[in-house]
């Protein structure tokens, strides 16, 4: 469908909308395309296809709110579904904080954040996407121990129009590939280790080559034999960079207008305060060319701007959507986060465990949780042993437990070397003293 | 065409009967973008969609045409509504429709599969034509004419279904649950209340010629409780789930939902981190079987074990627990989240024993496995929803009562911990390591309970900790939490069951000095 097409979907809503009772409509019409190909030992497991289109709105009925989604296009039906939605947000409690987004908060310019591949929009032949899972199950097969490997390329292409009744139309057009292998090895036993590795991207010529992920794959599944479990105690902790990403996460996990609002946040008090060593930075970057997580305007319409979210371990902005921002006199930023991105240090992963010579490395965290108001956590891990400066056994069944502030104030060293797959930039982290559970 | 009456007759004594109140009562207030207040609708994407037995057989045959080992179309209509009470009202809701057509190819292990909103002849087969790429062989007709599958019992049968339960009928029910949690204690600063509840119309047309129709019926009510004592706060959930309708929220069940919301939280006010390292870790009866879940219900799906890829691959007929152990995977378990009278691929569920006194006796099955194993599906081919391929999947899963007493269990720990309320959990198939995070739980010293804990993870790898479940009390029970079971991207309702349960040793993340 033509992008003036999703367009006039999207303002076709509003009317109907606004002619079944609601004073102010914010409504968006996507439409996506995906292919997935799975490869498993030597033949095709999965090819699937879709072409995929919804219609979602948010309603402001006489002072009350609601937000509603349809997969049923056809006309008489949508027509049905917002005069029944329209009567839902009557039937629903008055609320002054719940208004439209006032329109000096939408973009005025289109941002140049490059996030559509003409060369996925057009899509990648059935040729080139054999060529990909098979380069990749051919490199990560190459070891005696082989019991199964699963390589898989998914890839999209999504549009998504908006309008709303007070005047704004936002486009946004986005392409991403994911090529990812797994490989399961016999191990001592009736034991098996797994593991992979896999790649995201924007772009297709972003992505590293097939070969290249697919040694990867196996490598970190041969590293994986053998593990076992190691005794109880407190250690320095590095963290690879992919597995960093969730921990900068979770101390972000209540830095938002709802958690603070609501009185479950162990940030609430901390704006303006140290929630991190001095090393830690991170710019919240909507912006960034190609990132995963760039976007011209959020869910509400905001235009998006680039917010220091933490600035030499000082909590500078959270993120806070014009509805909590009301309801909890909080400065409104932006609903929630785009591309977060961690400042670089100057050592890479292997510099940072020569230099610190013993302790454990993070390749994964496996399960566990936080508590939002004390910041407590608990999680298990998958990792190395990290002796005389080099990476050692593998490790299994071991659990690292604190408290996500003390945790990141032992922030002893941040890493050169970011991962660039994903929606949070973070480099290896290095924390000290850090209580790990095992035998 | 002898479709409907085939269909009528059939629906008579089969599932779609089931559930037929809820479409045949008269409506006065449609919900859904469809006119519930027409008369019947058997099929109600014929009604609805035009979509009819002819061109069903059409679509089959599009999916077969080079070749096919089975294959299937299946239609999906779900209409969903959730609340939210917040500060003191009820300011938010959203609704859904979701509706769409799965179409696959399964040619041995291979799958075609392609997935369109629209249920227009042809979107759908051109999706057919997409699926039917993974072979290469000799056209396949589907068999004519359809049969509707028959199911034996009803397993969530409504008095009213959603569709016909005003909005203003369930708004009270959050500010009840509201008011009973608020006035339990002083301390009690917030309350918020989420509701849900979904009604999902599926109908899957197979290749050989069989027909299956449901309505599944689910909801779920959440009570946040947000607490704060001499500037601590601290706050916790607790939520009722269900194949249910509304009738099921009784004015008892909301103050028995707002009392464990609380004693939740509060008990939080004290709570401290246990030690760290490996001890006895006693499971409480109930939401505890997420052990059941991650430390060996995952490594029995069978498509790990086709692949060699679970570290139960080559376990089956030898012992791997005590004698009293016996664990259970059922979708026939009436109400509850697990429960689904046929599965995904129309195959009848069953209660599949996984584990029987102790010895492995098999997996759970879909239908590439079966027909990889040679043996009859276990019913257990679930999906997500219409965008997405069946795959084995857990439903409710439980162990049966053992011989000991909750007491003796207790009595028995010298220095270790109770686990009785969970967020997650998440096993590794191939190593068998598994972790579980307790957010509520005690600590034993002494053979006494001395002191509640909060907030630790568990470690343990599947066999190893089957083996060391060393007692077994007599209170077995299902929990009635909302869990969601994620697999390869998608999320299916399941439930999960313990009696008391001594796990001699497991690796607790606590705290040391």
């Amino acid at each position: 469908m033509a992008d003036s097409t999703l367009v006039e979907r999207a303002r076709d809503v509003v009317e109907r909308a606004k002619r079944a009772g609601a004073q102010e409509v914010f409504a968006v019409a996507g439409r996506s395309r995906s292919v997935e190909l799975q490869r498993r030992d030597g033949a095709t497991e999965r090819l699937k296809e879709a072409t995929s289109r919804s219609v979602s709105v948010q309603l402001w009925v006489d002072g009350r709110y609601s937000s509603q989604s349809t997969t049923d296009l056809r006309p008489d039906a949508l027509d049905r579904f917002l005069a029944d939605a329209v009567a839902l947000t009557r039937a629903l409690q008055p609320d002054p904080a719940r208004l439209i987004t006032d329109p000096t908060l939408f973009p005025t310019t289109v941002a140049a954040i490059e996030v559509e591949d003409p060369a996925l929009v057009a899509g990648l032949d059935s040729a080139a996407r054999e060529r990909w899972v098979e380069t990749m199950e051919t490199e990560a097969r190459r070891h005696e121990r082989v019991i199964s490997c699963t390589s898989n390329l998914t890839f999209r292409s999504a549009t998504g129009a908006c309008a709303t009744s007070n005047g704004f139309v936002g486009l946004s057009a986005s392409t991403d590939i994911w090529p990812s292998v797994e490989v399961t090895l016999r191990d001592e036993g009736d034991k098996r280790a797994a593991d992979g590795d896999g790649y995201g991207a924007r772009f297709l010529a972003d992505l590293p080559d097939a070969a290249t992920i697919g040694k990867n794959a196996l490598a970190y599944t041969v590293a994986r034999l053998g593990s076992a479990k190691v005794p109880t105690r407190k250690t320095t902790m590095v963290v690879d960079r992919q597995a960093a990403g969730s921990l900068i996460s979770r101390l972000l996990s209540t830095a938002n207008g709802s958690s603070i609002q609501q009185g479950r946040s162990f940030v609430a008090d901390k704006v303006g305060k140290a929630i991190a060593s001095s090393k830690l930075s991170i710019l919240d970057d909507p912006l960034l060319p190609r990132g995963l997580g760039s976007r011209a305007f959020d869910g509400e319409g905001i235009a998006a701007r680039t917010l220091p979210i933490v600035e030499k371990g000082v909590l500078t902005n959270v993120y806070v959507d014009t509805y909590y921002g009301r309801k909890g006199k909080l400065a409104v930023t932006t609903g929630g986060p785009s591309n977060r991105v961690v400042a670089l240090g100057s050592k890479d992963r292997a510099a940072w465990i020569a230099a610190i010579g013993d302790g454990i490395l993070v390749t994964s965290f496996m399960g566990g949780n936080s508590d939002a108001n004390s910041g407590d956590f608990s999680f298990g891990i998958r990792g190395h042993l990290i002796q005389k400066g080099e990476i050692g056994a593998p490790i299994g069944e071991m659990n690292v437990t604190g408290n996500l502030l003390s945790l990141f104030a032992s922030l002893s060293g941040v890493g050169s070397d970011p991962w660039r797959a994903s929606t949070i930039l973070a480099p290896t982290l290095v924390f000290d003293n850090v209580q790990f559970s095992g035998a | 065409m002898p479709s409907r009456r085939h269909l009528l007759q059939a629906a008579a004594a089969g599932v779609g009967v089931v559930s037929m109140p809820g479409w045949l009562a008269g409506c006065a207030r449609p919900s859904a973008a469809v006119d519930l207040a027409a008369p019947l609708p058997i099929n109600p994407f014929a009604a609805w969609f035009g979509v009819d037995e002819p061109l069903l057989a059409r679509l089959l045959t599009e999916l077969g045409k080079n070749g096919a080992t089975f294959a299937d179309v299946y239609l999906q209509h779900t209409r969903s509504v959730n609340i939210s009470l917040e500060d003191g009202i009820i300011s938010s809701a959203s609704a859904s429709i979701d509706q769409g057509a799965g179409l696959r190819t399964v040619m041995g292990d291979q799958q075609g599969y392609a997935f369109t909103e629209e249920l227009t002849p042809e979107a759908m087969l051109a999706a057919a034509g997409t699926s039917a790429s993974i072979a290469r062989g000799t056209p396949v007709l589907a068999r004519q004419p359809f049969v509707l599958n028959e199911a034996s019992k009803a397993l969530y049968p409504l008095a009213t279904s959603w569709g016909d339960v005003g909005i203003d009928k369930r708004l009270p029910i959050l500010s009840a649950l509201e008011a009973h949690a608020k006035v339990l204690d002083p301390s009690i600063t917030r309350v918020t209340v989420n509701w849900g509840d979904s009604e999902e119309r599926v109908l899957i047309a197979t290749l050989d010629g069989r027909i299956h129709v449901d309505v599944r019926p689910m909801t779920r009510l959440w009570c946040i409780v947000t607490a704060t004592r001499k500037g601590q706060t601290v706050s916790n959930s607790a939520n009722l789930a269900g194949r249910r309708g509304i009738d099921w929220y009784s004015d008892e069940k909301l103050k028995a939902l707002a009392k464990e919301a609380v004693d939740r939280t509060l008990v939080l006010f004290d709570a401290k981190r246990p030690p760290a390292g490996e001890m006895p870790v006693v499971l409480a009866a109930g939401a505890s079987g997420i052990l059941l879940h991650e430390a060996i219900g995952h490594g029995l799906e069978a498509d790990f074990n086709r692949t060699g890829t679970s570290i139960y691959s080559d376990m089956v007929g030898k012992p791997i627990a005590s004698d009293f152990v016996t664990i259970v995977d059922s979708g026939v378990e009436a109400n509850t989240r697990g429960a689904i009278a046929f599965d995904d691929e129309g195959n009848p569920t069953e209660s599949t024993v996984l584990v029987e006194k102790g010895v492995l006796r098999g997996y759970l099955h879909d239908q590439i496995s079966a027909k990889h194993y040679g043996v009859k599906p276990t019913g257990s081919g679930r999906r997500q929803s219409f965008r997405f391929q069946p795959l084995p999947r857990m439903r409710a899963t439980f162990m049966e009562n053992g011989p000991h007493s909750r007491e003796e269990i207790v009595a028995s720990v010298k220095n270790g911990i109770i686990a009785e309320t969970f967020t997650n959990g998440v096993v590794q198939i191939g190593a068998g390591d598994f972790t579980f995070y307790i957010k509520n739980g005690w600590l034993v010293e002494g053979g006494k309970i001395t002191a509640p804990i909060k907030d630790v993870n568990i470690i343990g790898n599947g066999p190893d900790a089957l083996k060391k479940i060393t007692m077994a009390a007599g209170d077995s029970k299902l929990d009635a939490g909302g869990w969601t079971c994620g697999k390869d991207g998608q999320g299916v309702p399941v439930s999960q069951g313990l009696p008391t349960v001594l796990v001699s040793s497991m690796t607790v993340g606590g705290v040391n000095g």
